[in-house]
């Protein structure tokens, strides 16, 4: 929808940024021919969630926060549980690591299917959205679902239920899934397998704009392998710190544009996300993803944020391959969960969302109630840099026309698949030119 | 043979998020549905839009009960039919997919247009949709939507040729699995 102001010149304004996770805003302001400024204005509701928790009891953020998310519960169930096992002083069993790893791996392949096929594909293809795309590309399409179905089977296998999995608790699970249960699965996964190198073929024949952010990437690193539900945080530049001092480098401040806060570390903008996996822990990918990646065009590091889809695509085919090893590997260890006992105490926990890093700070009194709440999701961390290459963006193309700039600045906020329903709440887009 | 392993021959969905007011509505009327003995209907809640297009893919009929934003007084109850035999959705028909606090970008007219282009539309698709007061943070329906949830389940009942049932002897979880175990 576009207005015209005459008092100002033409704006142009849309009702809700198309194909991201629920909405937000974005205004450009452009003078001569000069970008002035770009501000993402994200009306975000009053941290309702860790307000939530305060006084609840520290059993009960895995259900409470995997409500933030309906895409990325798992991201939230496993930061919590991380850090109030942290507080209370225990460490679950490695097979139980395992099987949240398992869980997880479901949630990067639905979430990571949806984004890279139904929401960012048809920039490239040219189309509108996913459904102009269906009726020229139906096996493309049915190949999403499918792949994005066996992403969610695979959360309910283990979780009990595709979205908010009931299954997870602090310190482990209610049940696991029986050997019968997992093996039956497997030919889903298979198939999933073939879909997923597909899906990197596919989106290896895009046109990239050229484009390369030079600001710090974080993401956790575990001796576990390929960093998903657990690990320490690494940067480009860098650093390295263990996730409990995660609060002495990254700080949240209020700006004034937009209502969500935005995250600094050491005071200085960064990213999160799949480039940030991927540049720093390529080495921890499997042989078979990496040389996906390699086929796909991918080097080691990746710092074009239009090429994040292809990073995503790889990480679709790591995590299938690594749910097919879990199984495969599984130890018949039968205790699905150990004792949690609440202690008095702080503790940080983190793990990777398929957005990028998730922190969750937790303070308890001795009886186990929550006292204080800190939830750090990916999008918000990301705000800023994703200003500054909307930026760079903008002023590439502002000899565009307002509807292909529009659409230029859209799909590069896409390329950070925002999961702006973790952070905010409603969006509109405008291009002031005066 | 119990409903679950029945193949169902008809599909009633629940969409929303509890959290955000009145967007729990369609939660909170097939939560009243499920009190009901309805055989061969598959009464479940549903989060992710998406999940419509296999929830619904080998039925003749499917009803979506979900809060829209389009103007109206808040409670309104709005009924269409936007099955395979019906005219195509605009991508923002219900003002629901545009403009509610939905936790997701694919809403409910993208999942019945992307199941029309795959060919995979029921016939009949009815989308129940009540007018939302609020759809702020908090759990609680706003008193008008909450006065229009047996009205509003009276229409789903409407769409499937049924009247008021008899209640079920013991009421079905509609938030689980279908066809599981629930861990004892």
């Amino acid at each position: 929808m576009t207005t015209t102001n005459p008092a100002t010149g033409q704006s142009l304004h849309v009702g809700m940024l198309a194909r991201v996770e629920g909405e937000g805003g974005m205004d450009i302001r452009i003078r001569d021919g000069v970008v002035e400024s770009v501000a993402l204005n994200i009306f975000e509701p009053p941290r309702f969630y860790e307000a939530f928790l305060r006084g609840r009891r520290w059993t009960e953020p895995p259900d409470i926060t995997a409500r933030i998310c309906g895409i990325c519960p798992v991201a939230y169930q496993s930061a919590a549980c991380a850090a109030l096992e942290s507080i209370c002083g225990v460490a679950v069993p490695d097979h139980v690591r395992l099987m949240r790893r398992l869980l997880y791996c479901g949630e990067w392949i639905e979430s990571h299917t949806l984004h890279v096929y139904l929401l960012h594909a048809p920039d490239f293809l040219g189309y509108d959205g996913a459904i102009e795309m269906a009726g020229d590309h139906p096996a493309v399409v049915e190949r999403a679902l499918r792949l994005k179905k066996a992403g969610n089977d695979l959360m309910a296998l283990v979780g009990g239920r595709a979205v908010h999995p009931v299954n997870v608790k602090v310190g482990g699970f209610y049940r696991l899934p029986t050997w019968e249960e997992m093996s039956a699965f497997r030919p889903t996964l298979q198939r999933a397998f073939e879909d997923a190198l597909e899906t990197v073929r596919l989106v290896a024949t895009f046109d990239f704009p050229d484009f390369e952010q030079d600001v710090d990437y974080l993401a956790l690193r575990s001796r576990h392998g390929y960093s998903i539900e657990s690990g320490d945080p690494v940067t480009t530049g860098g650093l390295s710190f263990p996730v409990a001092d995660f609060p002495r480098h990254i700080s949240e401040h209020h700006v004034a544009h937009s209502n969500a806060l935005h995250a600094l570390l050491d005071g200085k903008p960064y990213l999160v996300g799949p480039l940030a996996r991927y540049t720093l822990n390529f080495d921890q990918l499997s042989t078979t993803s990496q040389d996906a990646a390699r086929q796909a065009g991918l080097g080691p590091t990746c710092r074009n944020p239009y090429q994040s889809i292809v990073v995503r695509a790889v990480e679709i085919v790591y995590a299938v391959e690594e749910a097919l090893s879990i199984i495969d590997g599984w130890s018949g260890q039968p205790e699905a969960s150990v004792p949690v006992p609440p202690r008095a105490g702080e503790g940080m926990g983190a793990s990777e969302a398929p957005r990028g890093t998730i922190f969750h700070r937790y303070v308890l009194d001795d009886e186990g109630i929550i006292r204080d709440a800190q939830i750090v999701p990916p999008t918000s961390q990301n705000q800023p840099s994703v200003e500054r290459d909307l930026q760079r963006a903008a002023q590439a193309w502002v000899d565009m026309d307002d509807e292909a700039l529009t659409h230029r600045c859209e799909q590069t906020i896409r390329n950070y698949d925002p999961c702006i329903s973790c952070a905010t709440h409603f969006l509109d887009l405008r291009v002031d030119r005066s | 043979m119990s409903i679950a392993d029945a193949a169902p021959t008809a599909v009633v969905a629940g969409l929303g998020r509890p959290d955000r007011g009145d967007d729990g509505v369609g939660a909170e009327v097939v939560r009243l549905l499920s009190t009901q003995d309805l055989p061969g209907v598959s009464v479940q809640v549903l989060e992710d839009p998406t999940a419509l297009i296999d929830t619904w893919a080998a039925v003749p009929v499917a009803v979506v009960v979900d809060a829209v934003v389009s103007g109206r007084p808040p409670g309104t109850v709005i009924t269409r039919d936007v099955g395979a035999r019906a005219e195509p959705l605009s991508s923002r028909a219900w003002g629901a997919d545009a403009s509610r606090g939905s936790s997701h970008a694919l809403g409910v007219a993208t999942a019945v247009e992307l199941s029309r282009a795959l060919g995979r539309l029921p016939d009949r698709v009815v989308l129940v949709g009540v007018e939302a007061g609020s759809v702020d943070f908090g759990f609680g329906l706003t008193a008008p939507v909450a006065a229009a949830v047996p009205g509003a389940a009276a229409a789903v009942l409407a769409a499937l040729g049924l009247s008021h049932r008899p209640e079920r002897s013991e009421p079905v979880d509609p938030a689980a699995p279908a066809g599981r175990v629930e861990a004892g």
